[in-house]
């Protein structure tokens, strides 16, 4: 640091001289380096917001997927009704004839945090709709997580580090999927929540201050009231005290943060309906209760070795005391595991630790695509050059342990695991991956600008009165590599080469891979044109307009969450999956035969069905495609749907050689209806199916129950009208 | 480091015993034993039940391992984890895919399976998986170039591997995710 300072003022001297206002301007190297932080930061800050931005530049400013639509509908709901409404809100227009008892049933955080920043822009007469406010949450809230990553960079290593953290997840592929602007889907609020608790745990745990466990606790209540992924924080943070417990690194320090962090935030985290009283209940959050418990008994037992003075009576206590906790601990453990009270680990989470067992057992959870796990190119994908960085920083952090270090290798290593068992973990990784690879380039950073700063020993040894042997084994021992200062400024423009390209991966990622809004499909026409499928809202805004207002959609689950919020329409089942029956129900309806099909819609009063069907396009992410999810699923239930009845010799063919039962089943019949007459290549036969790549097999397809009502510009959402039973004479 | 708080400096001066004692003969005075469990085994089996006399010790307290045993144990895990494992144990797919020549009718192997980002097969996964190890690797020697105690031939060789290890796992990388999604970028 002092080399660079002695030679710029002189020259900024003699500049500043003739300007005399300016020198008021000179500043000190510490000043200096304060401005070089706080203008990066504000940098990164605008970067992490603006590079979100693609698909409303795009397109326009809308909700994306399916899930934030359901989000949106109840942010809506609640700037309309207030709080105590929203909290208490029994829905009737989905899951018929259910309903849903929303305000038990989801995680407030990301709606009550929307609303209140819609509510603090109106208070100063920013007259903005709330739809652009869920929009632009989610980079909002990227933006501050560049901020607290900043920040918990500076507390595990030193302030460049957390600049070059604060960088990387600016841009962090993995984090942009799904915190782009229009995703207003709970993730985008809960990574901010995350890493700040974690932050503010990591500096309780290193000051042992008591306002900062509390902050610590309050931070974990956002997280609970964002994210069912809360179980991560409530099972890591204890598995890092047992680790500080093993390595001796225990203090009073780390029995504050815990405590505090543990009582205060699962008392605030039982004010959440959703989560109610799971923390003494559920088996996932049984390990913080036990290290709970733990804690105790070990600092008991080390305050009274502290007061005993005679060893052998110690460890006669020792003994007692450890086979009394035990048996206690187990006791108490195998009474409420038998009598139900404490409840086994659920499907979705006990899924993470064996990963085979959704395939067997839950084939609902098996069927989302973002639960299959990762191969290497999502990885890397998602990743690039920190896949290379995170091996050398957890290096680092060994060769410089620390608590927090330590309790950053721990969140870097569990949630890599998690990374590879669910592509959608990815997300959850990504911040541990940032921290890790940004001591690593801060580290080696720092290394090679020391030996290009390195002062040459040769012209001052010479000056210097050393005795003869000593300085030649000085010399020898000294001797610095071959080419140092070259070599050393060749390997920092290589690194400066690495982390460009980086950028450059990650806005082409996001440009061209994590900006797709899904509800509107872009393709290239043929004159290299962009061509724009809006067919979704087409379809739910006819329903809108266009049915009774207490009509009932019959649709697959997926977008359930759509038609409540665009077509304001009733919905028999959507994303919220939380009755496998009723979904199986659907699915039985979508896979039987028409008048069977016709006998479970009537007992469900549906009067409309829709389907969505991409033959004519070439969208693969269709019903025909998701046909065999439902068959699964019906099968699961209702044994009379078995699914190699759809197969042919275990393949699935919509063409002439397709089963018998697949050419008659109403998802068939209700996707091909009048197809077998349509062009839709040239050079090819009518009624080719552009997604499955065959002529279909069944074209003359005649509906006796349904009638078709509406078909979109491009064919792809298809709506039925069901037709009322008919008089006995 | 290891934090201290102030109760237990008392215990310093025990610390280096209790391992040992605990082990060996813990019950040395059997009247002033305040274990319940000790007096009733005394009683039970014992009274009649002579164990024999021993010669053995159990073993030293079990140390922790050094920092860097865990780190290696560390890097294998992220090798598998990364390679993709995950994956192959589930959806199980071929080591190495095969496509059929429509005219010669000859089989080919197909390394990278086409078409979708979350897909591999089992081969491809460890060799990208190991790049991104050497990679990694490379990183960590390039540090340990650095140390000046050690001999210089050592260090010189340390640099030049690590350099190389770099750029090599770079391009290889770079080489796969080109063959692997075509559209990447441009």
């Amino acid at each position: 640091m002092g080399a660079t300072s002695n030679a710029s003022p002189a020259p900024l001297n003699s500049a500043l001289s003739s300007f005399p206002s300016l020198k008021a301007l000179k500043f000190t190297t510490k000043q200096q380096e304060l401005l070089i932080r706080v203008s990066a930061l504000a940098l990164i800050y605008v970067l992490a917001f603006v590079v979100r931005l693609f698909s409303v530049l795009r397109y326009e400013s809308m909700i994306h997927e399916f899930d934030p639509y359901f989000n949106y509908r109840t942010t809506l709901f609640l700037t309309k009704n207030g709080f105590s409404e929203f909290w208490n809100w029994f829905d009737s227009e989905s899951w018929y004839p259910l309903g849903r008892i929303i305000g038990g049933t989801l995680y407030p955080g990301l709606m009550v945090t929307a609303a209140l920043i819609h509510r603090i822009l109106h208070f100063f007469s920013f007259a903005v709709h709330i739809r652009e406010v869920c929009v632009l949450t989610a980079p909002f809230f990227a933006s501050n997580t560049t901020l607290v990553a900043y920040f918990f960079g500076k507390e595990i290593w030193d302030s460049g580090a957390g600049l070059v953290a604060a960088a990387l997840i600016a841009i962090c592929p993995g984090y942009i999927s799904r915190s782009v602007a229009g995703s207003y889907d709970n993730e985008g609020v809960a990574i901010f929540a995350l890493l700040l608790t974690f932050y503010l745990f990591v500096k309780a745990v290193n000051t042992g201050s008591l306002a900062w466990s509390l902050a610590s606790a309050f931070g974990y209540f956002y997280m609970v009231s964002a994210w069912g992924g809360y179980v991560f924080i409530i099972n890591l943070v204890p598995l890092y005290v047992l680790v500080l417990l093993v390595t001796g690194r225990y203090s009073m320090r780390l029995y504050v943060a815990y405590n505090c962090m543990y009582v205060v935030g699962m008392l605030l985290a039982m004010q959440i309906r959703f989560v109610g009283f799971q923390h003494v209940q559920s088996g996932e959050h049984m390990a913080a209760m036990g290290v709970f418990f733990l804690l105790q008994v070990f600092y008991f037992l080390d305050w009274v070795k502290y007061i005993l003075n005679d060893i052998k009576l110690f460890h006669s206590f020792l003994r007692i005391t450890l086979t009394c906790a035990i048996t206690v601990g187990v006791l108490a453990l195998s009474i409420g595991t038998a009598s139900g009270y404490i409840s086994p680990w659920t499907g979705r989470f006990y899924s993470l630790l064996d990963p085979t067992y959704a395939k067997d057992h839950i084939p609902i959870i098996a069927s989302v695509s973002e639960h299959q796990p990762t191969a290497w190119s999502s990885f890397m994908f998602d990743f690039h050059i920190l896949l290379f960085l995170f091996p050398a920083g957890l290096y680092f952090c060994f060769k410089r342990l620390s608590d927090a270090t330590i309790f950053v290798v721990m969140y870097g290593l569990t949630s890599m695991y998690f990374a590879g068992v669910m592509v959608r973990l990815i997300l959850v990784a990504a911040p541990a991956m940032c921290l890790v690879s940004s001591i690593a380039v801060s580290a080696t950073v720092k290394n090679l600008s020391s030996l290009v700063r390195a002062k040459s020993k040769s012209p001052q040894g010479s000056g210097k009165p050393l005795s003869g042997s000593k300085a030649a084994a000085k010399a020898s021992a000294d001797q610095s590599l071959p080419f140092q200062k070259n070599g050393a400024i060749a390997l920092l423009l290589g690194a400066l080469y690495l982390l460009c390209r980086y950028a450059i991966h990650c806005t082409w990622v996001t440009s061209e891979a994590y900006s797709s809004p899904s509800i509107v499909l872009a393709a290239r026409g043929h004159g290299g044109g962009r061509v724009i499928f809006d067919d979704y809202r087409e379809a739910y805004y006819w329903l809108r307009q266009n049915t009774p207002p207490d009509a009932k959609v019959m649709s697959w689950w997926d977008y359930g969450y759509q038609i409540t919020a665009m077509g304001n329409r009733t919905v028999i089942v959507d994303n919220n999956t939380w009755n496998n029956t009723h979904i199986a129900t659907v699915g039985r309806a979508m896979s039987s035969y028409e008048h069977e099909a016709y006998e479970i819609m009537l007992s469900l009063d549906v009067n409309y069905v829709l389907v969505v069907f991409g033959g004519v396009t070439g969208y693969s992410s269709d019903d025909i495609n998701k046909f065999l999810w439902m068959v699964r699923i019906g099968g699961g239930v209702f044994p009379v749907i078995k699914e190699p009845d759809y197969l042919v010799n275990g393949e699935f063919r919509v063409d002439k050689g397709a089963a018998p039962k697949m050419l008659n089943c109403l998802m068939y019949k209700l996707c091909y209806y009048r197809f077998g007459e349509m062009t839709t290549e040239y050079g090819k036969p009518p009624g080719y199916d552009r997604v499955r790549g065959v002529e279909i097999g069944n074209k003359d397809i005649k509906l006796e129950y349904l009638e078709e009502a509406f078909t979109t510009s491009n064919w792809i959402v298809r709506i039925y009208k069901v037709k009322p039973p008919k008089n006995r004479w | 480091m290891k934090s201290q708080a102030p109760m237990r400096q008392r215990s310093d001066q025990h610390s280096a015993s209790p391992a040992s004692a605990g082990s060996g003969r813990a019950y040395s005075s059997e009247s002033s034993s305040i274990d319940p469990l000790f007096h009733l085994l005394r009683i039970l089996p014992f009274s009649f039940l002579r164990p024999p006399r021993i010669r053995l010790k159990i073993p030293s307290t079990i140390s922790l391992p050094s920092p860097m045993t865990v780190f290696s144990l560390v890097l294998l895990t992220y090798f598998a984890v990364v390679s993709g494992f995950v994956y192959d144990v589930i959806v199980e797919p071929p080591g190495i895919g095969s496509v059929q020549d429509p005219v010669t009718r000859a089989v080919k192997p197909v390394v990278f399976l086409p078409g979708r980002v979350n897909g591999q097969y089992i081969i491809e996964g460890l060799s990208s998986g190991f790049m991104f190890v050497l990679g990694g690797l490379g990183l960590i020697f390039m540090d340990l170039a650095l140390d000046r105690s050690r001999a210089h031939s050592v260090r010189v060789s340390l640099a030049s591997f690590g350099i190389a290890a770099v750029v090599i796992s770079y391009v290889m990388a770079m080489l796969f995710i080109r063959i692997k999604i075509p559209g990447y970028l441009w």
